[in-house]
């Protein structure tokens, strides 16, 4: 059995209140254990529980051939329900962190005054940021690149939001916000961690065929439940929403985007300050926003309001757009200033609570299993049926489903469009990876089972 | 014949950049490509750099631009390993199936013309 095609063998232990790192190395055991993604993370959890840890782990297969292996996955109890949550991290934030050198960081502790975590070239260094601490996240998001001289710096960042711990401040992915519905901005903030800058030059080796086999998934996926689908607006009517979105979304979109080696390009990029037809690089600086957020983008559409620009007041906030939302729609706001205002008060509102409805404004049925997960992902498959995914309860193959995601280290959302990735083929691609003649299906189950289980206790 | 890329039917995913540098060095990593994505994330406006044995190629949103050895590119920021000091592309002679980069882009940017 072989590590070195998944992971580059580095856990970072960031102790916060002493202003120091170590590193552990990633054992053949634990892996053989806990696979990756949300599994290690919580081994990880369990050991430094004392320490109130938040944990960022990467996937098995993420940075890797694998499609759709961009995951990372935050860990922690939730500053909204006060039990383990675990966040989905897409974008780059996956990739970036692995080939920076780590596989996964355990955060302990607080610091006693604004610092961020700079990870690059197998270094982590623990700087001060008192220089954007108040500042909005694409403030910060771009004072970072400039201070340490890259624009491909990928980050992890709260707003004034996560600092003044507010229950749905998020943590966000770059200038975009994130799938983070468990309120982990506010324990950045609690932990005065402002910002996780990565820049990765790393590499990964690869076992032979894999890259032929993942080609080959590959063209089955593009062949399948996502063929002649693309963006957020074709998720619309298979999710129940209101389908009067479909052409507000479709009129405002400049660009669709996908994160690292995705064969579905969800994220949808608006254009409000210029034309969406507008191409050229000498444009508007800052012409709107990327989303992936369809809950928040719904939820600001039914309120009457440009959806897309409230988003884009939410990601510089650092606010989870559709918990913010279902807070304005029971205020009775109905215009963008007046949603302006009170998501300005929204981030600076410290006993705010989010509202124990789902984001989703349509049918959703899961089990309290599910809650572990990011209400942020949909609800529901969104091309095939769920018995496509899994037979029994459709509830219980969402929730086992996401489970898979988040170990691999595949976006969950992807996990819910492209039933082609069964488990039978992520157990023949582990073995092929890993050279792991002994991982099997049985073994698969009982770890998703155990994750499961152990999140919920 | 040389790479072509048609610049609007790219999503950003950058597979086509690892699976450039994996033909050289059978590793997993950004750098040792031919290809270099480039992105100015706040104004969403991305495209892919080819280096090719006597050109530049620039795929850009508005329109492919092809440089000479000794042009500039105005507006160019950082990255990674700058492409003028890349392996210029080889078009993946020796792979069976032909250029990883098509084979692994999902949404047909790349094509060999």
């Amino acid at each position: 059995m072989e590590i070195m095609n998944n992971y580059t063998g580095t856990i970072l232990i960031a102790d916060l209140a002493r202003g120091a790192c170590d590193t552990e190395e990633l054992s053949q055991e634990l892996v053989e254990q806990a696979l990756g993604g949300a599994a290690i993370n919580m081994a990880l959890y369990e050991k430094y529980k004392d320490k109130d840890p938040l944990i960022i782990g990467t996937g098995f297969f993420t940075a890797t051939f694998f499609p759709c292996s961009n995951l990372a996955v935050l860990t922690g109890k939730s500053p909204i329900t006060g039990k383990i949550g675990h966040a989905p991290l897409t974008w780059q934030a996956g990739v970036e962190l692995k080939l920076a050198g780590f596989d996964f960081v355990v955060l302990c502790g607080a610091s006693d005054r604004p610092v961020r975590l700079w990870l690059h070239d197998g270094l982590s260094d623990i700087n001060d940021s008192q220089d954007i601490w108040g500042a909005d996240v694409w403030e910060s998001v771009d004072k970072i690149r400039e201070v340490y001289g890259d624009d491909m710096i990928q980050m992890l960042v709260i707003g004034p939001a996560g600092e003044n711990r507010v229950s749905i401040a998020q943590v966000s992915e770059n200038y975009w916000g994130s799938k983070d519905s468990f309120g982990f901005g506010a324990a950045f903030g609690a932990k005065k961690l402002k910002a996780i800058a990565m820049r990765g030059l790393g590499s990964l080796e690869v076992a032979e065929g894999f890259f032929q086999k993942c080609m080959e998934l590959k063209n089955e996926i593009l062949n399948g439940a996502i063929k002649g689908k693309a963006g957020l607006k074709d998720f619309i009517e298979p999710l129940g929403l209101d389908v009067a979105i479909k052409e507000k979304v479709q009129s405002a979109t400049h660009r669709l985007n996908a994160c690292y080696n995705c064969p579905y390009p969800c994220y949808t990029f608006f254009k409000y300050r210029e034309a969406p037809t507008a191409l050229a690089q000498t444009g508007v600086a800052d012409p709107g926003c990327l989303t992936a957020g369809l809950a928040g983008l719904a939820r600001f559409y039914a309120l009457g309001i440009d959806a897309p620009q409230a988003m884009e007041i939410c990601f510089k906030a650092g606010l989870q757009p559709a918990a913010a939302a279902q807070i304005l729609e029971k205020k009775g706001i109905k215009d963008l200033a007046a949603a302006e205002a009170a998501l300005r008060e929204c981030a600076a509102d410290s006993t705010l609570k989010a509202d124990a409805a789902s984001p989703w404004p349509c049918p959703v049925s899961l089990p309290p299993e599910a809650g572990i997960f990011s209400s942020a992902v949909p609800p529901q498959p969104v091309f095939a049926p769920a018995s496509a995914f899994g037979q029994g309860d459709a509830g219980l193959v969402w929730v086992k489903r996401q489970a898979l995601a988040y170990i691999i280290g595949m976006c969950p959302i992807f996990a819910l469009l492209a039933p082609e990735v069964t488990n039978d083929r992520v157990v023949e691609l582990v073995r092929m990876s890993a050279e792991w003649d002994d991982f099997n299906k049985e073994t698969l189950d009982t770890i998703i089972e155990k994750l499961i289980k152990q999140s919920m206790s | 014949m040389d790479l072509k890329v048609e610049p609007l039917k790219c999503t950003g995913c950058r597979i086509c950049e690892f699976a450039c540098n994996f033909h050289y060095d059978g590793s997993i990593s950004p750098i040792g490509s031919s290809i270099m994505f480039y992105r100015e994330e706040k104004k969403n406006y991305y495209g892919l750099m080819v280096k090719r044995e006597k050109s530049l190629l620039l795929g850009r949103p508005e329109g492919e631009r092809i440089l000479k050895p000794g042009e500039q590119i105005e507006g160019a920021t950082a990255s990674s390993k700058p492409i003028l000091l890349r392996v210029a592309c080889d078009r993946c002679t020796e792979e069976e199936e032909g250029p990883l980069c098509i084979r692994a882009c999902p949404y047909g940017v790349l094509s060999m013309e």
